[in-house]
């Protein structure tokens, strides 16, 4: 595709290569926004039988995962992982309520191993607890699971 | 890669390259962008004070306590109690279905007067080795069953 500038003039513009790069630098900015957005780890959550949770959706949340790994359960936020024991549990809280101070109505998702016994998630709810209190403000915390393949709750 | 064609005395040039530049580009973009796995869904948890003092003037409504055990065999261990009501479901279907039994309807010509209206706190008791997957599967039931005011308690033995 090119245009004369003028006519009958030598310079004319060649805007292909113009609409190329366009092109990439728009895939790259969805690339980028999506690997810094939230760094989920896939982990195989609870699916009840008859599901009646609501879609997540595609809005901004805070995910606390809890993962099930040789030496015991991991929870991570962020790409940061935290032992379940005490200083890792006030590491967690502090890291929510930071996020949480800057967006203070962003959910906080639970995203737990569906193999775990229930005594290893417990923690991760009291974290965010402990936090929304650091934070001073009632936050919305939601249970994730998976929806049926092809249903809609 | 340039095509050169003549037709009807005009010489035509389609430039190949920037084409193919485009789609691979486009297969990038939707190899990248598509998602396979199953979508995730959420339950909106309502916590009950954990080690902070209740309001005194606040009117504690007892909640409807379902404990849930540790999976032994095929089946899980589930009571169901409250004020004027016990009962052991066999499953977390017959769980639904008893709480949907409690429930008061707020439909007029509904038949079933249950105990219980949606908004009554219900509290998810489950045992400290009861598995995540049937802790969550109490819960579903619970909202089938069209509560709303729906929390996990600390753990019991």
């Amino acid at each position: 595709m090119k245009r004369a500038l003028a006519r009958n003039s030598p310079v004319d513009a060649d805007l292909t290569p113009l609409i190329d790069l366009a092109f990439l630098l728009i895939v790259f900015f969805v690339l980028v926004a999506r690997m810094s957005g939230e760094q989920l780890p896939a982990i195989p959550l609870p699916a009840p039988a008859d599901i009646a949770a609501t879609p997540a959706g595609a809005s901004r949340r805070i995910a606390v995962n809890v993962l099930s790994e040789e030496g015991g359960a991991v929870l991570t936020l962020g790409g940061e992982r935290f032992a379940a024991d005490a200083s890792g549990l006030d590491r967690l809280a502090s890291s929510i309520a930071q996020r949480l101070r800057s967006e203070p109505a962003m959910p906080v998702d639970i995203r737990a191993d569906r193999s775990l016994a229930y005594r290893t998630v417990e923690p991760a709810i009291d974290a965010i607890t402990a936090a929304a209190a650091q934070v001073g403000t009632r936050v919305t915390i939601r249970v994730c699971a998976l929806q049926a393949e092809g249903g809609t709750p | 890669m340039t095509a050169t064609r003549a037709i009807g005395g005009i010489r035509v040039r389609l430039a190949m390259t920037p084409m193919i530049d485009v789609v691979f580009l486009l297969l990038v973009f939707f190899v990248c962008t598509v998602r396979f796995e199953r979508n995730e869904a959420v339950y909106t948890l309502d916590l009950p004070q954990r080690g902070r003092t209740a309001d005194p003037l606040a009117l504690q409504e007892r909640p409807l306590v379902i404990r849930v055990g540790a999976r032994a065999g095929d089946g899980v261990p589930i009571d169901l109690h409250a004020d004027g009501l016990r009962e052991r479901p066999p499953s977390f279907d017959a769980l639904a279905a008893a709480l949907t039994r409690v429930r008061r309807s707020t439909a007029p010509d509904a038949a079933n007067a249950g105990l219980f209206v949606a908004d009554h706190p219900v509290l998810i008791e489950p045992a400290s080795d009861c598995g995540w997957q049937d802790a969550v599967d109490a819960f579903n039931a619970a909202v089938r069953a069209g509560f709303r005011n729906i929390g996990f308690a600390r753990s019991g033995t």
